[in-house]
């Protein structure tokens, strides 16, 4: 008799370069189940789904779909199984129109050979409509949101008659309200019998979305079940084998001097007068939905995009910045996000990462001193606890928390009086996330001013003495962090509520 | 389960691999070198003489130093198509000033100008007037072909001088002095990637341009300074080329340098797209195309099958360098 799993994964092993990733690892999918699988990076997941996806075969262990034995040995396999990966980023074509994208690969022809476009469209419509959205085919994905790209993915999905779908982190780059319409996506597929294996390290959402979970630590399961039995805690506890709890990193403290105040700042179409002012051993907290121009008014004050209207004071001097070394000049130090495209060189190696932003300080007569660079280097390496066995490697090969912890050092190699920090957690596990925080609030004890922006309200009102929401390139509210709530932050973030008095 | 013993002799062999494929991928021009070295050797023995050897390296070092300034390009991330039109406006530009001045060391002086505010104005195009390098340096390959050619009225110029002709056609010892400034420009390049701060910055530009930009490099400057260094070295080049006969065409000098350039870079593990590669990668490519176009003189190839082998040769590079 078959079961009722349409996949299920047993004893899994996998190893590279004789290094065991995956230990009797594996998996048993519902039909029409959301599965949380769950694991700090490098925990296993996306090995396991990578052999999934056929993307290389596993060591040993056994795959079953619908009961039935199979050999994954290529993506084309794995998705004539049904199976289909969703990425992290996104695999789609900016430049080509939503029906192109749909059909990349597979476009329907007439004998002699040339498109169907009408009955692509058409096809196009009809799915896209199941999962109960109208896009016009014929437009051009660059023009779209980021959630509706990701929609482009799963309609792909529904066209090849997937009935396993993988997400991994699909919410990464949505703002509050996408996330919405995936999730009631998501039910609409599993209410049509489709499953999907969903990888997250946000629990919040997995916790609404999903039916049950499996959670990796080091390449072995260490837990699975149904979602409802089981408290965030226990499997945050599960993951990274120990409790996390959910106290405040920081202190009270005393506001030490003034170290930047900007006022008036007005670039446009980006942000409107802003004005704030920042002291040393603050946290300052901006925070708001996507396309709130958060993100923008740092890239502007660091002088990476177009010179803003308004003042600039750095420890109460006019302050004119163009570009970014200016920035620096004037005592401004900034880690992007995105790390992969903004902060990361990926073909450099972690010493050389850790320097490029200071190499003044590991000159000698005009030469690059690498002593200097190793001894430097080590110094960070004990301080923030960065993993790495040979720092001689290029930055890519190094897990997100520790290339984050890199960048962190090169910042802190710098030693600039102002910090600001975008998205500093983004993509990394809880561990390191955790590790983070401790060190911002740590650099603010001794001294520093910091700037935090993230899009994540738990993160921000866990470190940060004063929260600034924005809205659409205002700033709408500047709370007290003992005054603050993730609802309020909602309220001002969304733009139903705003502050009346001039904040300054 | 494994036992200690056999687990510490595995971890010993995936060392070794470890080992072997780093070796490969950080010196597999290196390895390509030897092998045609030694194959070319065992096709004729007169390969070995000391002269052909020297002869070899003679030959070289014109596009090699040309070359040494295409990598410095190509890991910025860019490429320079105009230098065979430089090197020949360069050559023409010169003579002029060596005919009008009689000084040598004048004549020396206006080719770094020329080659150098040619770069500059490619490295202008590119960081300035954000034109990408390929289109930039194309324009400027047409018109410093042009320019050569109305000067010296699509012919041939010559020195008046002869003594210029001292500076290609010396041997201190037995070595020829075209070869020592390259030696010489290949250990000075070489400093310059690896050992200097304008040389990270050149290969963080080629990596991750925007990241260079938020840590603070002068994208900008870094760039106009690449190109600027790349005219600087086809200028060398130009006055080797120009004092070997004390004459220079504006029609024939430096055709199709670039592609040889290009070539040697690529045979030499640098990445088309930048940030990744080596000085001494293109010096030893630099050195393979020289030995097989030795090779094929020695062997009687037709010249005009030459240029089949040398196309082999790249793609055949690129092809194993892929697997990394």
């Amino acid at each position: 008799m078959s079961s009722n799993y349409v996949l299920e994964m047993e004893n899994i092993d996998k190893s590279f370069n004789r290094v065991s990733v995956l230990k009797q690892a594996g998996i048993r999918l519902e039909k029409g189940e959301i599965h949380a699988l769950l694991g700090e990076n490098g925990a296993g997941k996306s090995t396991l789904m990578n052999i999934l996806g056929g993307i290389f075969p596993a060591d040993k262990g056994t795959i079953r779909v619908n009961g039935e034995q199979v050999e994954i040995v290529d993506p084309r396999t794995s998705q004539q199984l049904g199976i289909s990966f969703i990425h992290q980023e996104l695999n789609v074509v900016a430049d080509l129109k939503v029906y192109e994208n749909l059909f990349l690969g597979m476009e329907r022809r007439n004998r002699f050979g040339l498109l169907k476009v009408e009955e692509m469209c058409r096809k196009t419509n009809e799915v896209l409509a199941e999962l109960g959205v109208k896009i016009d085919p014929k437009a051009y994905v660059r023009q779209l949101d980021a959630s509706y790209k990701q929609l482009i993915e799963i309609a792909r999905a529904l066209l090849q008659d997937s009935k396993i779908i993988i997400m991994d982190e699909p919410t990464t780059a949505l703002t509050e309200h996408e996330v919405y319409r995936l999730f009631s996506l998501m039910k609409n597929l599993k209410a049509a019998k489709v499953s999907i294996i969903y990888i997250s390290h946000k629990l919040k959402e997995i916790q609404e979305i999903c039916d049950r979970y499996t959670v990796l630590r080091d390449g072995k399961v260490v837990g699975s079940g149904r979602m409802a039995d089981q408290n965030l805690d226990a499997i945050t506890k599960l993951m990274v084998g120990r409790s996390v709890s959910e106290e405040r990193f920081i202190q009270q403290h005393e506001p030490g001097r003034k170290m930047l105040s900007v006022t008036g700042l007005t670039s446009p179409g980006l942000f409107r007068d802003i004005n704030f002012t920042l002291h040393s051993g603050e946290i300052l907290g901006f925070t708001g939905l996507a396309g709130d121009g958060r993100t923008e008014l740092f890239e502007s004050i660091f002088g990476f995009k177009k010179k803003p209207f308004g003042s600039i004071e750095v420890e109460g001097r006019s302050a004119s910045i163009n570009h970014p070394v200016q920035a620096l000049q004037a005592g401004i130090g900034f880690v992007p996000k995105d790390r992969k495209e903004n902060a990361i060189i990926k073909d450099l190696s972690v010493y050389h990462n850790m320097s490029i932003s200071a190499l003044s300080h590991f000159e000698q007569f005009g030469f690059l001193q690498p002593n200097l660079e190793k001894s430097r280097f080590h110094h960070f390496k004990e301080t923030l606890n960065i993993k790495v066995h040979d720092p001689r490697v290029t930055i890519d090969k190094l897990s997100g928390g520790n290339q984050q912890k890199v960048v962190l050092a090169k910042w802190l190699e710098v030693d600039t009086p102002i910090l600001v920090f975008d998205n500093p957690t983004q993509g990394i596990d809880i561990g390191a996330k955790r590790e983070i925080y401790q060190m911002i609030v740590r650099l603010a004890e001794q001294g520093k001013a910091i700037i935090i922006l993230s899009s994540e309200a738990p993160e921000i009102l866990k470190v940060c003495h004063t929260i600034h929401v924005m809205y659409q390139g205002e700033i709408t509210a500047k709370l007290k962090r003992d005054q603050a709530t993730e609802d309020e932050i909602m309220k001002y973030a969304t733009g139903s509520k705003r502050e009346v008095e001039h904040i300054g | 389960m494994a036992s200690p013993a056999t687990q510490q002799e595995s971890t010993e062999m995936s060392n070794r691999n470890r080992h072997l494929s780093w070796l490969w991928s950080e010196y597999s021009v290196i390895i390509a070198f030897v092998v045609i070295f030694v194959l070319a050797s065992l096709l004729n023995p007169r390969f070995l003489d000391v002269n052909n050897q020297l002869n070899i390296l003679m030959q070289v070092s014109i596009i090699g130093i040309v070359a040494l300034g295409m990598t410095i390009v190509m890991l910025s991330g860019g490429i320079d198509l105009s230098v065979g039109s430089v090197l020949a406006l360069v050559g023409v530009v010169s003579i002029l000033s060596l005919n009008a001045t009689g000084s040598i060391l004048l004549a020396i002086l206006t080719a770094f100008i020329v080659g150098a505010f040619a770069g500059l104005l490619n490295g202008l195009m590119v960081a300035k007037g954000r034109i990408a390098s390929f289109i930039a340096t194309l324009g400027m390959m047409a018109g410093a072909r042009s320019i050569a050619l109305y000067i010296a009225d699509g012919g041939s110029i010559s020195g008046e001088v002869s003594s210029f002709t001292v500076i290609a056609n010396s041997e201190l010892w037995i070595i020829d002095y075209p070869i020592i400034i390259f030696l010489v420009m290949t250990g000075l390049v070489y400093v310059l990637m690896q050992k200097t701060r304008f040389g990270r910055y050149v290969y963080a530009i080629g990596s991750n341009e925007k990241a260079a930009l938020l840590s603070t490099i002068r994208v900008d400057r870094v760039k106009i300074g690449v190109y600027s260094l790349a005219g600087l070295l086809v200028s060398i080049a130009a006055i080797i080329e120009t004092s070997r006969l004390n004459s220079i065409s504006s029609s024939s000098s430096g055709q199709a340098y670039e592609l040889d350039a290009i070539a040697a870079v690529i045979i030499g593990g640098t990445r088309m797209t930048g940030g990744r590669g080596k000085v001494l990668g293109t010096f030893f490519g630099v050195l393979i195309l020289g030995i097989l176009n030795n090779m094929m003189n020695l062997m009687n190839v037709s010249p005009h099958l030459q240029g089949f082998v040398k196309g082999l040769i790249i793609i055949v590079a690129v092809v194993f360098q892929k697997r990394e």
